[in-house]
């Protein structure tokens, strides 16, 4: 095993841990979890894999499909998260407008 | 002009030293119904100048001047408005053109009037990356909106109680301008632009918007588009 799968096992199992201490939900959600988790220890061992995979879809290289397939997850996280964020924002809106529209002063 | 109906919505945060000025120039037009809305202001001495008449809101946090104006609008029409006006708190427009403001909406000509700095006879000299912003700022709406306005972006507007019963404002900061716009596209409002004068002080160039936020504003007109 090389530095670098040392350092990204770490990596993954961490977060693993952490969503497992802080996020903890529905079996479901830990089990779906564990497969990405277990996918991605999988493909950090054997990096062969993700190039067979990466030939099979036309990708010169396994790095380079892992790339272009975060580029994606994370602008999909990104856009999840700004409407999360703006629809928070409009309930906040809402709550304070209706505590100053109670306390309306007429001078 | 009956004035009794006409409510006025000046929302303001932080800089308040030009509010005494600016309502009392609209009191003294005979302008009775201003409605002050305190965005979250960290100096919160307002109520103490205020004269009497003045109906005063205070939003326990800074929202945004486009939550600001929501909020005021909300207490119009409360209130019992017949035509609702937003008025800038920094003294950058005069109360004698609320007159030529106001009339299309009497004679039934327009449900929504939109000052306009660039339609004046008088044009006030303005600061070149000013003008540059708002003629960038003018195409983006046009972009947006499909309506070719010649003022982009004018804190003075008046509407008519219809008008206000239907435009929400969610875009709490500065993109609520062009959101006013879309819900006028979208309720197929009658829109007359006005000729306004804006006074440009050494007070209200410091307390303007800076071209970064001009950047802010198109982002969030984007994602408005994107996700609303």
């Amino acid at each position: 095993m090389t530095g670098i799968q040392l350092l990204l096992i770490f990596g993954v199992s961490l977060l693993g841990i952490y969503y497992v201490i802080r996020l903890k939900k529905t079996v479901v959600d830990l089990m779906l979890m564990m497969l990405l988790i277990l996918t991605a220890i999988g493909f950090i061992l054997w990096p062969e894999l993700t190039n067979k995979i990466a030939n099979g879809l036309g990708v010169g290289r396994g790095a380079d499909l892992v790339y272009y397939v975060c580029i994606l997850l994370f602008s999909f996280a990104l856009l999840k998260l700004y409407s999360r964020m703006r629809r928070l924002e409009q309930e906040f809106t809402k709550l304070v407008r209706e505590d100053a529209l109670k306390k309306v002063e007429k001078h | 002009m009956d004035k009794g109906n006409i409510h006025i919505v000046i929302p303001v945060y932080n800089h308040g030293e030009k509010l005494g000025e600016v309502v009392q120039s609209l009191t003294s037009e005979g302008y009775k119904n201003i409605i002050l809305v305190n965005d979250g202001s960290e100096n919160a001495q307002f109520p103490a100048c205020l004269p009497p008449g003045i109906t005063y809101i205070e939003h326990r946090v800074n929202l945004g001047q486009g939550a600001a104006l929501q909020t005021g609008f909300t207490q119009a029409l409360k209130d019992g408005a017949g035509i609702i006006v937003s008025f800038d708190a920094d003294g950058q427009h005069v109360a004698s053109d609320l007159e030529i403001l106001i009339s299309p909406l009497i004679t039934g000509e327009a449900d929504v009037t939109l000052g306009s700095r660039f339609l004046a006879a008088y044009q006030n000299p303005m600061p070149p990356v000013k003008i540059i912003l708002l003629k960038t700022a003018r195409l983006i709406n046009y972009l947006f909106t499909g309506m070719m306005l010649s003022d982009a972006h004018n804190g003075l507007r008046a509407m008519n109680k219809q008008a206000v019963e239907k435009i929400r404002i969610t875009e709490n900061r500065m993109a609520h301008a062009t959101e006013i716009l879309f819900e006028i596209k979208k309720y197929g409002l009658v829109v007359k632009e006005v000729p306004v004068k804006v006074r440009y002080t050494d007070y209200s160039r410091s307390h303007g918007q800076s071209p970064w936020n001009s950047i802010k504003i198109f982002f969030d007109i984007l994602f408005y588009k994107l996700f609303a």
